[in-house]
């Protein structure tokens, strides 16, 4: 583990402070959010599978159609986790005056994410395993069509699955956390305080709510 | 010559006068009554037929022999070979069995009674009456329809006809694809004229034909009489008609729930009901059956139950089992579209939580907890 960029997961620190002696590259993390993608777009392919098989025998033909959608959605969501959480902690670290160019600290965001990789691939199967045991009855009329995705929806709130998931994706998210606090030190010159500020301020509030949804409080 | 003429004539009279008893006997026999048992015979049978003599005379009169003998209605007994004599004022009864074998009519067999000493004979004949009326039965009470397993009560009345007694009269209902209670019913003695009736509850199984037996004796003859009860299914139009209304199907975790209202519109009661759903839907708890109850006739009342189905399932039968005030049991089936009101999620597993889910959070967690722990530590 003390070669190559997989040495951020046990190491970030040392790994950070290596990076910063080369020029920021995007590559890398590019990687990363793009296989983060792909384990999205199958589990969300899978999941418009199911919900289109329920729909009217006329409305099949449109199935196709969604898949490559939740397809496509899936693999520009990876690249948008990865966007979003590096504006949000550019943004949020001037509060504590950080120093460091936006690539940076995308590129440090990125590889932040990959225990999401690992987090992706047990949600992927676990969801699988939740939407396998899910069944449903085909909606014969097209108005039926809302009622039968959100019969599907709160079926996958109420099974203990989808809770199951829900906490894996914050350990995964915690674990991402610890990275991205190490990287924000670097990236934008803060104190550890401030990293962790950075960082904890817009995770824990991405965790809370998360927290609040699966404990169905909301 | 007159005054010897006249001599004569007087020894004539004189020797008349003295033998003239003797040879009066037989002009003294006469049948004082003739009796039959039974009073009317039907074709076959066999009766009694009694005949008495009386000597009306002032003398005994010597009989040889007694004997009956005729075409239609013959005797099965032997004749009387010897009588012996009657005394003055006397009375004798004679028996024969008879048989009729030929038709319907009065038939005249001729008793014959022989004298002795050539006194000649009497010849008498009897009436015997035969008649192959028999006794006549109908229903006089019966449901509108039957049902199958469903108890009706048959009234059978049987009347008499004839115009002599009939007894030992009942009646035996006969056949498959039902019962009877009674399995059998006696009416007794029936006068001519006079009728009787028995009540039968019967529970067919089967569309069927019941034949009602009637079995009465005439003497000591037996003789039946069939009716014959056509038992074919159809709809009561008062029976109790429990009809589903207001459905509403509702989906959650782990199968579906039904509320609705089960009304009776028939004319008649529903009791014991009760609402279950049918394959290929599963009943599953808190609501595997509901039990309504009795619901009188235009009574209303709700219901719900539970259960899962598999996916593709897109309607189920909603079944009302009820009884009649008999305890038969009737079901009606109301069939309720899934598809096409809620979606039907499903979970096998509902209820039981993960196990394998749970040791994953655990060994996630004390991994992430180490990387965290083991991070900082290297820093």
């Amino acid at each position: 583990m003390d070669t190559g960029f997989l040495r951020v997961l046990f190491n970030p620190g040392r790994f950070f402070e290596a990076r910063m002696q080369g020029e920021p590259s995007l590559k890398v993390p590019a990687l990363i959010a793009l296989v983060i993608g792909v384990i999205g777009a199958i589990s969300a392919a899978f999941s418009a599978n199911v919900t289109i098989s329920a729909f009217p025998a006329d409305m099949q033909a449109f199935g196709s159609i969604g898949v490559a959608f939740a397809v496509v959605g899936g693999i520009i969501g990876g690249f948008f986790t990865w966007v979003a959480f590096g504006i949000v902690f550019y943004l949020v670290s001037m509060l504590f005056v950080g120093d460091g160019d936006l690539k940076r600290t995308l590129e440090f965001t990125g590889y932040g994410l990959l225990p999401q990789v690992f987090g992706g691939i047990i949600g992927a199967i676990f969801s699988y395993q939740l939407i396998s045991n899910l069944t449903l009855s085909t909606a014969s009329r097209p108005e039926d069509i809302a009622v039968v995705v959100e019969a599907l929806t709160n079926a996958m709130l109420a099974d203990p699955l989808t809770k199951i998931i829900g906490i894996v994706s914050i350990l995964f998210l915690i674990w991402s956390a610890n990275i991205w606090v190490f990287g924000m030190k670097y990236a934008r010159n803060l104190s550890t305080r401030n990293a962790l500020l950075t960082v904890g301020i817009p995770v824990g509030l991405y965790i809370l709510i998360n927290l609040v949804t699966l404990t169905g409080l909301v | 010559m007159k005054p010897l003429y006249l001599v004569i004539l007087s020894l004539l009279c004189v020797i008349a006068a003295l033998t003239g008893p003797a040879s009066a006997g037989p002009a003294d026999i006469t049948v004082i009554s003739s009796s039959l048992d039974p009073q009317v015979l039907m074709k076959g049978d066999t009766g009694t037929l009694t005949i008495v003599i009386q000597n009306n005379g002032a003398e005994t009169v010597a009989i040889r022999s007694a004997r009956l003998y005729g075409s239609g209605v013959v005797p099965l007994s032997e004749p009387y070979p010897s009588v012996g004599e009657l005394g003055a004022g006397n009375i004798k009864t004679f028996t024969f069995t008879v048989r009729a074998d030929g038709g319907e009519g009065t038939f005249y067999p001729q008793f014959v009674l022989d004298f002795r000493d050539g006194a000649g004979s009497l010849r008498y004949p009897v009436p015997v009456q035969v008649e192959n009326t028999p006794l006549s039965a109908s229903v006089i009470k019966k449901p509108d329809t039957f049902a199958e397993s469903r108890t009706a009560d048959i009234t059978v009345r049987v009347g008499n006809p004839r115009p002599n007694n009939a007894s030992g009269v009942q009646v035996i209902p006969q056949g498959t694809g039902f019962t009877a209670t009674p399995t059998g019913g006696f009416i007794g003695a029936l006068a001519p004229d006079a009728s009787g009736t028995v009540t039968f509850n019967l529970t067919p199984t089967a569309e069927t034909d019941v034949t009602f037996q009637v079995v009465w004796r005439n003497g000591i003859n037996t003789h039946t009489a069939d009716l014959v009860l056509p038992v074919a299914f159809g709809e009561d139009k008062k029976q109790a008609d429990p009809v589903i209304t207001n459905v509403e199907v509702k989906s959650e975790s782990g199968g579906y729930r039904i509320v609705g209202d089960v009304m009776n519109v028939g004319l008649e009661s529903a009791r014991s009901v009760l609402v279950t759903p049918g394959p290929p839907a599963t009943p599953t708890d808190p609501f595997r059956v509901y039990v309504v109850g009795t619901l009188d006739s235009d009574d209303i009342s709700s219901f719900e139950v539970t259960f899962k189905a598999d996916r593709g399932v897109t309607e189920i039968p909603l079944v009302v089992e009820y009884r009649d005030e008999n305890g038969n049991r009737y079901t009606a089936t109301t069939m309720v579209d899934l598809g096409g009101t809620a979606a039907a999620p499903r979970s096998e597993q509902s209820g039981e939580f993960p196990v394998a889910g749970l040791i994953v959070v655990v060994l996630v967690a004390l991994g992430v907890g180490g990387a965290i722990y083991y991070s900082w530590k290297r820093t």
